[in-house]
């Protein structure tokens, strides 16, 4: 592709690359089949890993007899607890061990391993291992967890509760009493499985030395080093971490067992071993959401203003704990950023089960949230005689706001996105002009980018780019790309940043041996954090290449400019190089080093303090406001989607393909949630772990869908910009039970809302 | 027990000893190399693994290698040699690939729908894909991608 003339790139608007609609970066190849994901890698003399799980939703280990396995020929390796470190460890809580040690706390649970020739000589060895058990009492859900008597499950934690989050601002029982309308119901937002199209995969080799080397899938490939040393007994720097392409993770491609076993069965073995989950392995023994009831009491004055709001959670943790502590708290008052309610209680609870433990899930206990409070939201609109709309946007918070917990909303576009919301969906048109069966619902969520509670020790991002002798660029960063199309807008901001043509940059996949340490991707913070950090980087590689070129031409820095790949001189706009020449020159003038930029970036975000809960979390806060219009059929309980509308405040477009893209996929992934979803568990055994019987949104499932966005630029976000992958999900249960009481007049409070629910709840109308 | 087979895969003949039990989908993927085409579930539910089979789109993981004897199997890879196919240019340029674990399945997909039907209705794609999942993009993309697709095969505005 040809370079610029300095007149036509500097005479484009503001910005080179930001804000047009880019394809994603990688793209190409994902569509030709090259792309390579840990599930394609192959290594000479791999060996293929099984790991044998639990039938029992909880019970003894008696004895386990792997003699006939290891006999088998093919099989190179056989491990129970005894063959590994014995350390507990945890993401969180340190309750897990690589294989159970004596007891098993839910069905799913790794017991042995074994390394094998190849895939049906690892799954025969398996089945050849004897494991004796002893049958425990169990329990599966957590209200029955929380009753006097239940079995523990884990001793250290006598009455089941893992964790306990309290917060109380304000005097919420004054308020209530003074309240003119209080309005209270319980929900329930159900335990669903992010369903990926790439299942957990993991191939580990070990060089004899002690240091190994993963391919992950991962979503947090520098973090997963800290765990995995601690449950492997050994530094951080032994693990080196590579992630290719990724299909997909939503949340769930965090700390995984089954990486640590394969870590093992290759120590063991001196050979690469590879570990696929078969789809049900992945349904039974993945990292599903967090399953939450809440009750929760919302006071009102008159006009709609909010003064007070008491929740309480209780929150399933499943047999071992993955995240769901802080995901129970998130859920506890995350959403306390979304309106000004002065006076707030929450009260919630994390409980063992013996069911597969739960974890990270797009939109983090917020989206639990949400589901409750934005259909009490609507139940009090109608109370109150108020608009929905009118209600969210008389309580929003607004620009340079405070949360009572101390979240500074630096920009707050909510009442722009209801605003932008209710009239692409034609609301007042719809509402006058009501049909039976149809109905509109609308809801609002907030969230953030980035979450500064998550990893204690730093907060921030890093990333290198480095410019070689023919302008070629390569971007160096730690933080993770599943899918989603970060690396697509970190080129485009690496390439505004230092004056590069966007097809000169390159992303390099992440390899923890070379890269930053990236917290990577989790709390939507990929494009702020990560992004902020590409765009010092970009800046200081320009002003390094301005350097150089300036000394080249003895032309004052401040005279030159670079955009597009050419060095321009100012004010004439001539033409004085190119970006290669520049870089070439300063490379061969330094002994072959290329020119770098380094760009940091840390935030001013504060931990939340462990007693008073008071901080500030993320840099910038996001809104959106989604509307759902249904028909009902009121024969068989069937909901249709036909239209929905969502409105993002997403600080400042950077590159809409890639927004439109997060959130189209954000709503079809709530709207099966709010329909479909629902992981059917009986004694602790999922009953529907296959695609088949789990039905996720297909082609059919789903209405129009329309995505518009508001820009505030947030002086905070990079360029402006807010990030976008959780609440592109949150509100969108909500909006479907909104609109299906408009449709129907049947309030559904548990997920999934099914053909079964609607109809029952539309014969009890009838009756009243 | 195992037995040889030879099948043709993307115009190429492949000479392989395999269980009688063993899918195409393994063969393809683990014996032959040609890791573009997808295990999204193993069980016929994800379309994450079609080929073309004699030019129609077919769940790789439902067919054993031994019945593909004496078919043509054209995989991703085969789609189109060094430049893209449009149906592939359509779905990068209209961002219906994220992740892009679904893409070969979705893109053959459609390359046989628009084979059979040029110019197809939304509804004929909608039909068409509903064999296929994919859980990042929401379809939205998918469905504009293989009506640009028809276009630019038919030399329309898009192929350039
Ligand atoms: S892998 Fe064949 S349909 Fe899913
Ligand atoms: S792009 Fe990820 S599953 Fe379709």
């Amino acid at each position: 592709m040809r370079l610029r003339d300095c007149k036509e790139v500097l005479e484009m608007s503001e910005f080179n690359i930001i804000g047009k609609r880019v394809p994603q970066k990688d793209a190409v190849e994902k569509s030709t089949g090259a792309a390579q994901y840990v599930t394609d890698l192959k290594l000479p003399g791999m060996l293929y890993g099984k790991i044998l799980r639990s039938p029992y939703p909880h019970a003894s280990i008696l004895c386990i007899d792997t003699t006939r396995a290891k006999r088998l020929p093919g099989v190179k390796s056989v491990i129970t607890f005894s063959d590994t470190p014995q350390i507990k460890f945890g993401p969180l809580v340190d309750d897990w061990y690589i294989l159970a040690k004596d007891k098993v706390r839910f069905i799913g649970e790794e017991v042995a391993a074994v390394a094998a020739v190849d895939e049906d000589t690892a799954r025969e060895a398996i089945e050849l291992i004897r494991v004796e058990y002893e049958e425990l009492p169990a329990v599966f859900t957590p209200g029955e967890a929380i009753q006097p008597g239940a079995p523990i499950i884990n001793p250290e934690y006598p009455n089941n509760v893992v964790s306990h989050f309290k917060v109380e601002r304000g005097d919420v029982e004054q308020a209530f009493r003074e309240a003119d309308l209080v309005i209270g119901d319980e929900f329930y937002a159900n335990q669903v499985y992010q369903a990926y199209m790439e299942s957990m995969a993991c191939i580990a080799q070990s060089d004899g030395r002690g240091h190994l080397t993963l391919w992950l899938p991962s979503q947090v490939p520098s973090k997963t080093r800290m765990s995995y040393a601690k449950a492997l007994g050994i530094q951080p720097r032994d693990i080196r971490v590579i992630r290719p392409h990724v299909g997909g993770g939503f949340g769930a491609k965090m700390e995984y067992d089954a990486d640590l076993i394969c870590a093992l069965l290759a120590t063991n073995t001196g050979r690469p071993v590879k570990i696929v989950n078969t789809r049900m392995e992945d349904f039974e023994a993945g990292n599903p959401r967090v399953p939450m009831s809440f009750d929760l009491r919302l006071a009102f004055k008159k006009d709609g203003t909010l003064l007070a709001k008491d929740l309480k959670a209780l929150a399933g943790n499943g047999g071992r704990t993955v995240y769901g502590p802080a995901i129970m708290s998130t859920a506890c008052y995350r959403i306390d950023s979304l309106y000004r309610i002065p006076n707030l209680r929450a009260d919630g609870r994390l409980v063992y089960t013996n069911t597969v433990p739960t974890a990270c899930f797009r939109g983090f206990g917020n989206a639990q949230a949400t589901f409750a409070l934005e259909s009490l939201l609507d139940m009090a609109a109608h109370e109150l005689g108020i608009e929905p709309a009118e209600l969210r946007i008389k309580n929003s918070f607004n620009n340079g706001d405070t949360s009572p917990h101390g979240w500074f909303i630096s920009t707050s576009g909510l009442a722009d996105t209801i605003e932008q919301a209710t009239q692409a969906a034609g609301w007042n048109d719809k509402k006058r002009n009501k049909t039976t069966r149809r109905g509109i619902g609308l809801a609002c969520t907030n969230h953030v980018s980035g979450n500064r509670g998550f990893y204690r020790p730093f907060d921030g991002s890093s990333a290198i780019l480095r410019v070689g002798e023919s302008g070629q660029a390569v971007l160096i960063q730690g933080e993770a790309e599943i899918g989603q199309g970060q690396n697509t807008v970190y080129a485009m901001l690496a390439a505004e940043a230092a004056g590069l043509r966007y097809e000169d940059v390159t992303v390099a996949q992440v390899d923890t041996l070379i890269g930053p340490f990236g917290l990577g991707s989790f709390a939507s913070r990929g494009t702020v954090l990560g992004g902020q950090a590409v765009i010092a980087a970009g800046k200081d590689a320009k002003r390094k290449l301005l350097a150089e070129a300036s000394s080249m031409f003895n032309i004052p820095v401040e005279k030159l400019d670079i955009r597009e790949g050419v060095v321009c001189r100012l004010p004439e706009q001539t033409k004085m190089a190119t970006v290669a020449e520049v870089a070439s020159h300063y490379m061969f003038r330094q002994g072959g080093c290329p020119l770098t930029g380094e760009g940091v970036y840390v935030p001013d975000t504060v931990v939340p303090d462990p007693v008073t809960k008071i901080g500030n979390i993320s840099p910038v806060y996001c809104f959106a406001t989604h509307i759902a219009e249904v028909e009902v059929d009121t024969e068989t309980g069937q909901v249709k989607v036909l239209n929905y509308f969502a409105s993002h405040d997403v600080g400042k477009i950077l590159n809409p393909v890639g927004l439109e893209g997060q959130v189209e996929g954000g709503v079809v992934q709530g709207l099966g949630w709010a329909l479909m979803e629902d992981m059917v568990t009986v004694n602790g055994k999922v009953q529907n772990p296959t695609f088949l019987d789990y039905r996720i949104p297909g082609v059919r499932d789903i209405g129009k869908i329309h995505v518009s966005f508001v820009e505030t630029n947030d002086p905070k976000g990079p360029y402006g910009a807010k990030g976008i992958g959780e609440p592109a999900l949150n509100p969108v249960t909500a909006a479907v039970a909104n609109a299906i009481y408009d449709a129907v007049g049947v309030r559904i409070k548990s997920l999934p809302i099914t053909p079964e629910k609607i109809l029952a709840a539309l014969e009890h109308t009838c009756m009243l | 027990m195992k037995v040889n087979i030879k099948i043709m895969v993307n115009g190429d003949p492949y000479f392989v000893q395999v269980s009688p039990f063993r899918t195409l989908l393994d063969v393809l993927r683990e014996d032959i190399g040609l890791t573009g085409t997808k295990k999204g579930c193993g069980e016929g539910e994800c379309g994450a693994c079609t080929v073309l089979m004699d030019g129609k789109p077919v769940n790789s993981c439902l067919f054993l290698a031994v019945q593909a004897e004496g078919k043509e199997i054209t995989t991703i890879e085969g789609l189109a040699a060094g430049n893209l196919h449009p149906v592939q240019e359509a779905f990068v340029a209209k961002g219906a690939i994220q992740c892009g674990y679904c893409s070969p399945g979705f893109i053959l997909t459609a390359w046989a729908l628009l084979k059979t039907n040029p110019h197809p209705t939304e509804e004929e794609i909608t039909t068409a894909i509903s064999g296929n999942i994919c859980r990042c993009t929401g379809y939205q993309k998918i469905v504009e991608a293989i009506l640009d697709a028809a276009q630019r095969l038919q030399g329309g505005v898009g192929n350039v």
